[in-house]
């Protein structure tokens, strides 16, 4: 992890400044950065998104190809995770230095997106159990100012749904075999559902307090923090048969659940804590998704289904 | 001004990939017009106002913007020189060269033509005119809104022009742009956004100066036609076509109709040996000759057998109703068929749609019309394969007599024949120069002038030969070299030598013309010379491979002259076996260029004993070894009848037909340019493992047999295939004494049971295909006349590389490149050998002109119909019709056939009284030419002995009004061009 030099006095101010609610910059323990996100400025990726957190700066691109599905999950289409961290964003990842890092970022959003009630597999799937689209999320950490977890699913959620794939129809072949036919309407493609696509938030226990979104220098304070991988439900009729549950779930668990979680720094933490961890997590992820999705869609709205004039990047 | 283009492609491999490419917009590109204040015009101007056309539909000067229709419709209106300050936009020429390539080679060689002011307008990269495709448009909406787009602009951009004071001085009307376009749904919104547009037919009929260019029109529908009933069913969708042809229920395949049978034709599908038979019109569904085509197979129960009839078309109206008769025809043959026994029985299917159509240019000529004054004629194609086609011309009068060219634009389902229109005209009827220009463009020779390019690369005369060249090659001048060639052969690649070495062996020397000297790799030179693969050789005329200078003077080996040779030389036995052998460049000096028959002549003077003659009795007595070793080897004995025209040299007009003589000196030429062949084929090969340029002939596969081995067991002889040997010994024994020409009969039949030899590359076979069937050999190549063969040239650059004589290049070993060039050399040499045998028929044609001759022939084949009978002393083949067909045209001839023919399927023979005709009979038979039809003239065959009464002619020449009344069924037209080998 990036590093960042704090002497004890800072780190003793930082730590203050949490229990009175009130941190460095400012901010109240559940406030987030102000973020600044556009998509589909790669043109030569499917789909992309560029989010910026403060200093931390995420491009994401998705590339797409087709693939035969694993044989034990013949309906599922595939997914890969790739993590870039590049040197640009601190020296110390230069060489092999961010190789750990990658790891641990492409770990957690891959147990994130595990489950196919977080990623609904099957709309990857052509034919099952012969051709499936992979996609391929390529992330690239171009600077690094904390909050790295949270940053990457964000932009990865961002660039799943500006993700195009090219429309593709299957006939049928002797000895059922199958040839793909693509539409040569560019404009002709089908989308990837992101309501469920689960986001990061990583709580940060410094001192007895925890917090959302540690800048770097909170970060070096923190003796442990818990990313908590938040899905959204976009179907309460899951619930079947505990109708009479049903109100309270649909409260206390609203539309957000848990799918996975991931302890980072050196130190434990209490059950109480831990708890007390995960609802954060869950009720800051709730808010977050929803106002991702309603930011993509006004901007989807703005730009139209052409391509959009990049700005602030790539230009 | 950047933009990027997106589009999805599918790999190879099944991926799907996303492409993008940047695209760049600028804002300096010329509009081309001299009217225009603006524009950075970088050259002269192409759109000048010294030209104004005069159409009664705009009555002010204009440019021209065509769309991609118009261009593919009617490049032959384009072509007349009639349309000046025509504006092509790049969108359009893209999209031309998507669809057609030889219609957008034609629009490119307009646009070169500086005199037809054709200005190429990049408007897909003007900041102003280019399109961004739009969601929900398909790709040519979007193409014809970028050429809307760029006409909209045009016009505006001119009119903003012309606005100034300086030009409203002038006084002069102001220039507009008009978009000509066939699209009705683009017309709609052109004239929607205030464009000026027509469509083609309307703009072409509104040019009052040439009224004469409306023929040209391509005609997609005849106007003002009643719609008639559908004749045909209709042809499937593109995409049910492709559908039904991944899923194996279509068959796509080649179709070729067939020469004796207008409602018939074959399609070769690689699954199928023999091609599926089509039969019937409906079944053939307006597929034209070289069209690919979907065939679906029929039920094995509904299956047939090819026709054994020869059937013309008969009753061609251009008024198009179906006629009973023609339908009562059509079934006659079609019940015949069924009948055909289940042995005989083929794949049968329909066709159900056409894949790509493979239309080009016919020649042929107009059939007169029965009404006057009609515009609507019905062209009658040379080539038999090809159905007649309506045209519509004013000009018929005049092109009544002449050789045209005609193209065909469409075959909607409700028209029997095709549309067309008229493209140019060749010249006169019977005129040589015609008729042999039809024959190059029949058989797709490349025969135009050679370029200033191509000449370009020529030596500068007068040609010496360098101090540096004689140090680069083996000077071989004091040899006694010399050269044997037919009389009059000007382009002389091969010289020989033979001398005895002190240890007494023999140095023998084959001396070729060193082209590749001259010709150096890639240029325009090498390239023409690739493109035309071979040169053609007519009768009285040749069509050079090389420009004349290379061909008749520097490469060729004339006597008395130093010239460069590539000398492949032997030290050999005095029993022709081979010790060493060795190849290198020479400089050598001919003593003598002689024909044959001088040749032949030198050895058998004993007196003589010079040098020369001496070399060549050894070259003589070594060849008759060779061969005797390579007949022992199972090599064939081939005969197909070759007759040469003694041509008059002012009228080209053939004085006297003769047999090709085969003297031994022919033969000896031919072992030792064997001896050549095989000798560098071996060395190349192993040279160059992927990349030899090698020359093959496939063992025929049984089933080619059949016809021979029937024909031979009918007359009590065996003939087995197994092996070459075993073939070889079984046709030397097929003798009979009392026929003398039946031997040669034999192998005439064995000549067409071959395959065709083809050019290969070395890395795309296996070695045990590499055999030359016909030569016995298991390995051969092309070396030895680099001046009428490119292959030759290939095969002398690999040589020149393996023994350093030369430099190599990348291309020389690019086995694709090779392979692609060796495919076309196969089409080429094809091409050659058809043309070659159609120039031998026209002069025959000629020849009979005005003459009767009663000559020897033998029955070749018999058939349901007809005998088809050979006459030796001419080479000749034809068909002697025995039954009329049912359709006779005037009732003579029905009332008259009552003498029947009957027909014996077991032993092949036509029995009519007492008089049998078997397979290989001898006959007499008049032959004469029928003129009676001024376009289509034909060789008559009748029969003079045997004689049966009421059907032969009098042998004498007091029978000529009984040949007026005879009951000869019409003898349609002879079949010349014999199948190939």
């Amino acid at each position: 992890m990036a590093y960042v030099a704090l002497s004890e006095a800072e780190k003793t101010f930082i730590l203050h400044g949490v229990e009175e609610d009130f941190r460095c910059d400012g901010r109240s323990r559940r406030d987030y950065r102000p973020m600044e996100l556009e998509t589909g400025l790669v043109s030569n990726a499917s789909g992309s998104a560029r989010l910026r957190l403060a200093n931390t700066d995420i491009l994401v691109g998705v590339k797409t190809e087709i693939d035969v599905p694993n044989p034990l999950t013949p309906e599922f289409g595939k997914l890969e995770f790739f993590v870039d961290c590049s040197a640009n964003a601190t020296p110390e990842f230069e060489g092999r230095g961010g190789s750990d890092l990658a790891q641990e970022l492409i770990l957690s959003l891959q147990k994130a997106y595990e489950s196919s009630l977080a990623f609904d597999y099957r709309t990857l799937c052509l034919i099952p159990g012969q051709q499936c689209w992979k996609l391929y999320i390529d992330i690239l950490i171009l600077e690094c100012g904390g909050n790295l977890h949270d940053a990457v699913s964000l932009a990865a959620k961002a660039a799943l749904y500006n993700t195009k794939l090219p429309r593709v129809t299957a006939t049928l072949l002797d000895a059922g075999v199958t040839d793909l036919i693509i539409s040569d309407n560019p404009y002709d493609c089908t989308r990837v559902g992101i309501d469920a696509v689960p986001l990061l938030v990583t709580v940060c226990k410094i001192g007895d307090y925890c917090l959302v979104d540690p800048s770097a220098e909170e970060e070096v304070c923190s003796t442990v923090s818990m990313v908590v991988a938040v899905s959204m439900r976009n179907n309460t009729g899951r619930c079947g048969g505990y109708k009479m549950l049903r109100p309270f779930i649909t409260k206390f668990l609203s539309t957000a659940y848990l799918s996975g979680t991931h302890m980072t720094g050196g130190g434990s933490m209490h059950r109480e804590t831990m708890l007390n961890c995960i609802q954060l997590g869950l009720s800051i992820g709730e808010q977050l998704n929803s106002l991702l999705v309603k930011m993509l869609k006004a901007e989807e709205q703005r730009v139209g289904p052409k391509r959009p004039k990049t700005v602030g990047f790539l230009k | 001004m950047q933009t990027l283009r997106e589009f999805t492609r599918k790999t190879k491999r099944g991926n799907i990939l996303k492409i993008v490419r940047e695209h760049y917009l600028r804002d300096d590109i010329g509009c081309g017009s001299d009217l225009c204040q603006y524009c950075m015009q970088n050259e002269a101007y192409q759109l000048t106002s010294q030209y104004e056309i005069k159409s009664t539909l705009f009555k002010f000067p204009h440019y021209i913007v065509l769309d991609t229709n118009v261009v593919l419709d009617q490049i032959d209106v384009l072509e007349e020189d009639v349309l000046h300050n025509i504006i092509v936009l790049t969108t359009v020429l893209n999209e031309v060269k998507h669809k057609c390539s030889s219609i957008y080679k034609r629009l490119n060689e307009l646009i070169h033509d500086r005199t037809r002011n054709f200005y190429v307008f990049v408007n897909e990269h003007h900041q102003d005119t280019y399109a961004d495709r739009e969601p929900d448009e398909t790709a040519n909406d979007r193409n014809d809104r970028a050429i809307r787009l760029a006409a909209k602009w045009y016009d505006t951009h001119l009119q903003a022009s012309q606005e100034s004071k300086a030009f409203q001085r002038t006084a002069r009307a102001v220039t507009r742009v008009v978009l000509l376009t066939d699209d009705a749904g683009n017309r709609a919104k052109a004239e929607a956004e205030g464009i000026l547009v027509a469509n083609a037919a309307e703009y072409v009929k509104s040019l009052e100066d040439f009224p004469l260019l409306v023929d040209k029109l391509s005609q997609k529908s005849f106007e003002s036609e009643k719609q008639a009933l559908p004749q045909y069913p209709a042809h499937l969708s593109m995409k049910e076509l492709l559908d039904g042809l991944r899923q194996k229920k279509f068959l796509q395949g080649n179709f070729q109709a067939s020469r004796e049978n207008y409602l018939e034709g074959s399609v070769n599908v690689e699954q199928y040996e023999q091609g599926i038979l089509i039969q019937g019109r409906e079944s053939l569904n307006r597929a034209v000759d070289g069209d690919i085509v979907a065939v679906e197979l029929l039920p094995e129960s509904e299956w047939s057998a090819p026709s054994e009839i020869v059937l013309e078309e008969t009753n061609v109206y251009a008024d198009d109703v179906p006629s009973e008769e023609r339908v009562e025809d059509e079934q006659d043959m079609l019940q015949q068929v069924q009948a055909a026994p289940a042995a005989e029985r083929t794949p049968t299917g329909r066709i159900v749609g056409i894949v790509r159509r493979k239309w080009r240019q016919y020649c042929g000529i107009l059939q007169p019309s029965l009404i006057e004054d009609t515009t609507r004629h019905i062209f009658v194609p040379a080539d038999r394969k090809i159905p007649r086609i309506r045209i519509e011309t004013r000009q018929a009068d005049k092109l009544q007599n002449q050789r045209i060219i005609v193209t065909i634009d469409s075959w909607p389902r409700n028209s029997r024949y095709p549309h067309g229109h008229f493209v140019r005209s060749l010249g006169p009827l019977g005129n040589m120069a015609t008729e042999n220009e039809v024959i190059l463009l029949e058989h797709d020779v490349p025969h135009c002038k050679f370029s200033e390019e191509v000449l370009s690369f020529l030596p500068k005369l007068p040609w010496t030969i360098t101090p540096e060249d004689y140090a680069k090659r083996v000077d071989l001048r004091d040899l006694h070299i010399c050269s044997v060639d037919p009389p009059g052969c000007t382009d002389i690649d091969d010289a020989l030598h033979c001398r005895e070495l002190p240890n007494g062996n023999l140095e023998v020397g084959v001396h070729i013309a060193d082209v590749t000297h001259f010709i150096r790799p890639g240029n325009a030179l090498d390239k023409e010379a690739a493109a035309r693969g071979t040169t053609v050789y007519l009768v009285g005329k040749r069509i050079d491979m090389v420009p004349e200078l290379l061909s008749s003077n520097l490469c060729s080996l004339v006597g008395g002259v130093e010239r460069f040779a590539f000398s492949c030389i032997w030290e050999m036995d005095k029993e022709a076996n081979v010790l060493k052998k060795r190849f290198h460049k020479s400089v050598i000096k001919s003593k003598r260029a002689m024909t044959y028959e001088e040749a032949q002549v030198l050895i058998d003077d004993a007196s003589e004993t010079s040098e020369i003659a001496k070399s060549l009795r050894q070259l003589n007595r070594l060849a008759k070894i060779l061969k005797r070793r390579r007949m022992d080897n199972g090599a064939l004995v081939l005969a197909s009848p070759e007759i040469r025209f003694q041509v008059d040299s002012e009228t080209h007009e053939p004085l006297d037909v003769e047999a090709k003589q085969m003297r031994d000196t022919n033969s000896m030429v031919e072992e030792f340019m064997l001896l050549a062949n095989i000798t560098v084929a071996q060395h190349i090969a192993a040279e160059f493992t992927e990349c030899a340029v090698l020359r093959r002939h496939p063992k025929p596969p049984p089933t080619n047999f059949d016809p021979l081995v029937k024909a031979a067991r009918y007359q009590g002889f065996e003939v087995e295939t197994e092996t070459g040997l075993q073939l070889a010994h079984s046709l030397d024994k097929c003798v009979k004494a009392d026929n003398h020409y039946f031997n040669t009969m034999i192998r005439i039949l064995t000549t067409r049971c071959m395959m065709q030899a083809v050019y290969f590359i070395s890395g795309s076979l296996q070695k045990e295909e590499y055999f030359h069937y016909g030569l016995a050999a298991p390995i051969y190549t092309h070396f030895t006349s680099p001046i009428r063969r490119y292959s030759d040239i290939m095969v002398h650059r690999l040589l020149a590389a393996s023994i350093g004589a030369d430099s190599t290049y990348a291309q020389l070993l690019e086995r694709k490149a090779n392979e692609e060039l060796c495919n076309n050399l196969n089409y080429r040499h094809k091409m050659a050998q058809y043309a070659a045998r159609a120039s031998v028929a026209l002069n025959t044609h000629l020849f009979f002109r005005g003459k009767q001759e009663d000559e020897e022939g033998y029955v070749l084949f018999v058939r349901k119909n007809a005998l088809q009978v050979l006459i030796p002393k001419y080479g000749l083949e034809g068909t002697l019709y025995l039954k009329s067909d049912k359709d006779g045209k005037d009732g003579l001839e029905r009332t008259k056939s009552e003498l029947i023919f009957t027909f014996n399927e077991e032993d092949h023979t036509q029995r009519c009284g007492n008089v049998v005709f078997h397979s290989f009979d001898p006959v007499t038979v008049r032959l004469s030419l029928d003129s009676s039809n001024v376009q289509h003239e034909k060789l008559v065959f009748k029969l003079v002995k045997p004689y049966i009464k009421g059907f032969s002619v009098e042998s004498d020449n007091t029978a000529v009004e009984a040949t007026a009344a005879n009951s000869q069924p019409p003898a349609k037209k002879t079949k010349k061009d014999k199948k190939k080998k």
